[in-house]
């Protein structure tokens, strides 16, 4: 049962790596990648490692994969396929993958046919070995820098992922605040204080995207050149709805 | 291959023929559950919305869920010029196939002895428990997407990208409120986190805000209003299945009343105590799958209630709800039951 699973995964694997590169749409291309992973988390299974197989499909198909799928999906046309690069380029991806070869088959040697020669005397393997609980205890204690230097590389990518994603001044201009924690608790329409000074949910959302578009109207119109005179400009509703909020 | 590797605990506590037939009856019990599902929610939302429901078909209607599921198989699958046709065809059975998958690993009683077999009243045990639902849930997302992106359709299209978003955001908060209750357990199996709430008490009490946050989130994860802005109807026609008709439809349609049921019955094992009744410990082990079913069931009709109650979320809510508060939340509920735990 074993084998046939091994060679079942393997196959579809490296069918799914092949996969990756030689077909002509990313889309696809991007589907042959998770394939791919899923057939690594089989194989995962196979070593008695319930958690990496499941980080794997998780964190890799689930979540990596995903945003793959939406780049390929939002950018990739339907006619868009993959073009073969120059001499130059061709040349040094037939050097890297002789690199590569290389380096695996020095692996392989290296540890795969020591293994098999002495297969009789492996190494016993602890009780539990590859669960969550096993791989926790050797993260904290073992791997404990390893693991801290990894967080503090993923924090690091978080704030750099908020620092690109914020609104600069310059970008598409900020409304009013549109839903505060306060909002969810309390029902709208009630007739409270709150909703006299500042209006429902509903209507400081559309005042919001008003603001906005006026705003950008008036950049765009700043841009061209022409003098943006915004009392002259703007309707007469905004002077209503400031009254109204008076 | 000669695997000279020592397994130190197996999960497994019966003998693979066993394993196959539970297999074969776990996928039926599921595929059971769907009609039954789809049942509750068309009387229950006709009783809020002061009229009977499906009322013809058998008694009280009962049969109308079933008519339907044989209509829809009995038509045409036919598929739009624009497809892309392995992944149109592909993508409903993904999306079924990881729904009854994730309902094998919910426990619907203990170890007991059938025929002089020790049998499980589970698909499986895996020691990785709530992250096998999880990882089968992202399976269960390509469905979705595929769906989306391969009926080449403007629709189906959105959908995809609103399925895409709202999945990732609301997954993680699930993943985080779940995070509380395998600390205090000390394990990940959902068979060993029932026990521990049989010998202590239900984690509904002592992690009520990890439930609530659960629920929550496990409502956006299977589309249910007032989180339906894959499918909503007003916008979008039917999102990602707008352009599936016969078998594709029914598939979707089946693996999302099913992601229901399981997560109705993943909330009762992790926070309702599973199989346990209250104040009666020496229950007859052939109660333990009704019990489970009834507080399932319990989770499908407030499901049903809240879609029944509340309106549909605009898409700046649902994200800045899933990221600004409930994912805060369910961090600081992590960390104060991981000081609780180390302290107590």
């Amino acid at each position: 049962m074993t084998e046939v699973l091994f060679f079942l995964s393997a196959i579809v694997a490296i069918g799914g790596a092949i996969g990756v590169i030689a077909l002509k749409n990313p889309f696809n291309s991007v589907l042959a990648l998770v394939v791919h992973l899923v057939a690594l988390a089989m194989l995962f299974l196979l070593l008695h490692s319930e958690f990496v197989a499941a980080a794997q499909v998780v964190v890799y198909a689930g979540a990596v994969m995903v945003l793959y799928v939406f780049v390929a999906a939002y950018v990739g046309e339907e006619g868009e396929t993959w073009t073969s690069g120059g001499r130059l380029q061709r040349a040094l991806a037939l050097l890297l993958a002789g690199g590569l070869a290389a380096e695996l088959l020095i692996a392989l040697l290296g540890t795969g046919l020591r293994s098999l020669a002495d297969a009789d005397d492996l190494p016993t393997l602890d009780a539990g070995f590859g669960s969550a609980a096993a791989i926790g205890e050797l993260l904290l204690t073992r791997y404990l820098l390893a693991f801290e230097a990894a967080s503090l590389l993923l924090l690091a990518a978080a704030v750099g992922a908020v620092l690109l994603a914020r609104r600069r001044p310059g970008g598409i201009p900020e409304g009013p605040r549109v839903l505060s924690v306060t909002d969810l608790v309390s029902t709208a329409g009630t007739g409270s204080m709150t909703e006299g000074m500042r209006g429902t949910l509903a209507a400081r959302a559309m005042e919001a995207d008003r603001l906005a578009e006026r705003r950008m109207a008036e950049a765009a119109l700043a841009k061209a050149g022409k003098v943006a005179p915004a009392e002259a400009e703007a309707p007469s509703d905004a002077a209503d709805a400031e009254g109204e909020a008076k | 291959m000669t695997s000279a590797l020592v397994v130190g605990e197996t999960f497994a506590v019966e003998t693979w023929w066993v394993a196959v037939i539970k297999a074969v009856i776990i996928a039926l019990v599921g595929f059971t559950l769907i009609p039954a599902a789809v049942t509750i929610e068309r009387k229950l939302l006709g009783r809020f919305q002061h009229r009977y429901g499906p009322n013809r078909a058998g008694p009280y209607g009962t049969l109308q869920a079933g008519a339907d599921i044989l209509k829809l198989l009995g038509k045409e699958n036919f598929r739009p010029s624009g497809s892309a046709a392995f992944l149109f065809y592909l993508a409903p059975m993904l999306a079924v196939i990881a729904a009854v998958a994730t309902f094998a690993i919910i426990p619907l009683g203990d170890v007991v002895t059938i025929f002089g077999q020790p049998v499980g009243l589970y698909g499986i045990d895996v020691g990785i428990g709530p992250l096998y639902a999880f990882a089968l849930g992202s399976i269960a997302f390509y469905g979705l997407v595929l769906g989306g992106f391969s009926s080449g359709s403007k629709y189906s299209y959105l959908g995809a990208m609103r399925a895409a978003a709202q999945l990732i955001s609301y997954e993680v908060s699930m993943g985080l409120a779940l995070v509380g209750v395998i600390m205090a357990t000390g394990s990940l199996s959902l068979v060993d986190i029932v026990q521990y709430q049989q010998e202590h008490t239900w984690f509904i009490v002592t992690q009520f805000v990890g439930f609530l946050i659960f629920v929550i989130a496990a409502m956006a994860e299977t589309n249910r209003a007032p989180f339906d802005l894959v499918e909503a109807d007003s916008e979008i026609v039917a999102g990602y299945m707008t352009e599936y008709g016969g078998g594709g439809f029914a598939s979707f349609y089946a693996a999302e009343y099913l992601n229901m049921v399981v997560a109705g019955g993943i909330a009762t094992t992790i926070f309702l105590g599973g199989w346990a009744i209250p104040f009666w410990g020496d229950a007859p082990d052939w109660i333990a799958p009704f019990v489970v079913l009834f507080k399932t069931f319990l989770f499908v009709i407030f499901f049903v209630w809240i879609r029944a109650t509340l309106p549909r979320l605009r898409y700046d809510q649902l994200m800045s709800f899933g990221w600004k508060i409930l994912l805060p939340l369910a961090t600081l509920n992590a960390l104060v039951t991981a000081i609780v735990v180390v302290v107590a």
